[in-house]
């Protein structure tokens, strides 16, 4: 395997599904060598393997200059401001605020709770969901904001 | 794409973009935005080759269903662009 073109796309869900379900199981996301082994590729493969997934899904992204797994949307694996607690765990981190409402189709059957501080004042909000369902929030005027559309005139990605 | 305690926070916000005034969804409007039938295979072993490339044509249904029809949510370039 030498480009991420030639990946197979049997090969790309395979890791997007494991990456998916370390995130949540663990709460963050693998490094790319510890996904060799169970992909049943050697590292140098596995790395090619994840850029192509990144290819297929460039909603997500690397840190800057690595292979690290910064942003892998439902979840995040660098915190942010959006904090996920489920069975009463809050080790988990959502995207952005829009992806924090997508969090509980990995989790079905469970409440899945985002905490998070609003970026004007600072007070804290709370949106509780049950599949996909909203079953609690608060305060009740907590609001999504879209400050770049979507697509081309989008910004920088992480400042959505 | 963030979340605000009211509408007025999010104007009062020191990034908050004037051209960004029609970028406000009611909360249970982004569950439904978020919660299209691709979003619920994301468990699948398939999901990135068969559920993931729907969903551009369900966020354009789901928007359209819910009044956001403006290049601004639709991600097509504006008339002046």
């Amino acid at each position: 395997m030498t480009s991420v073109e030639s990946v197979d796309p049997a090969m790309t869900d395979r890791m997007w599904s494991r990456i998916t379900r370390a995130l949540v199981d663990t709460g963050r996301p693998p490094h790319y060598a510890e996904l060799a082994r169970a992909l049943g590729v050697s590292p140098a493969e596995s790395r090619t393997i994840l850029h192509a997934v990144l290819q297929a899904y460039p909603i997500g992204w690397v840190h800057p200059d690595t292979d690290y797994i910064a942003s892998f949307p439902p979840l995040n694996g660098l915190p942010t401001q959006y904090r996920v607690t489920v069975r009463g765990e809050q080790k988990w981190f959502a995207q952005c605020g829009f992806e924090a409402t997508s969090v509980t189709w990995l989790f079905p059957g469970e409440r899945v709770r985002t905490d998070v501080a609003c970026l004007d004042c600072g007070d804290p909000l709370a949106v509780e969901m049950l599949d996909g369902r909203l079953t609690r929030v608060d305060p009740p005027t907590v609001v999504g904001h879209l400050n770049y559309g979507f697509g081309p005139s989008r910004g920088r990605t992480p400042y959505l | 794409m963030n979340l605000f305690r009211s509408e007025e926070h999010a104007r009062r916000w020191e990034a908050f973009r004037q051209e960004s005034e029609e970028g406000f969804i009611a909360l249970p409007d982004l569950a439904g935005l978020f919660g299209t039938e691709s979003r619920r295979h994301m468990l699948d072993a398939d999901y990135l080759s068969r559920w993931y490339p729907l969903r551009a044509a369900e966020r354009r249904d789901y928007l359209a269903r819910i009044g956001k029809t403006s290049p601004f949510w639709l991600g097509t370039p504006a008339p002046s662009a």
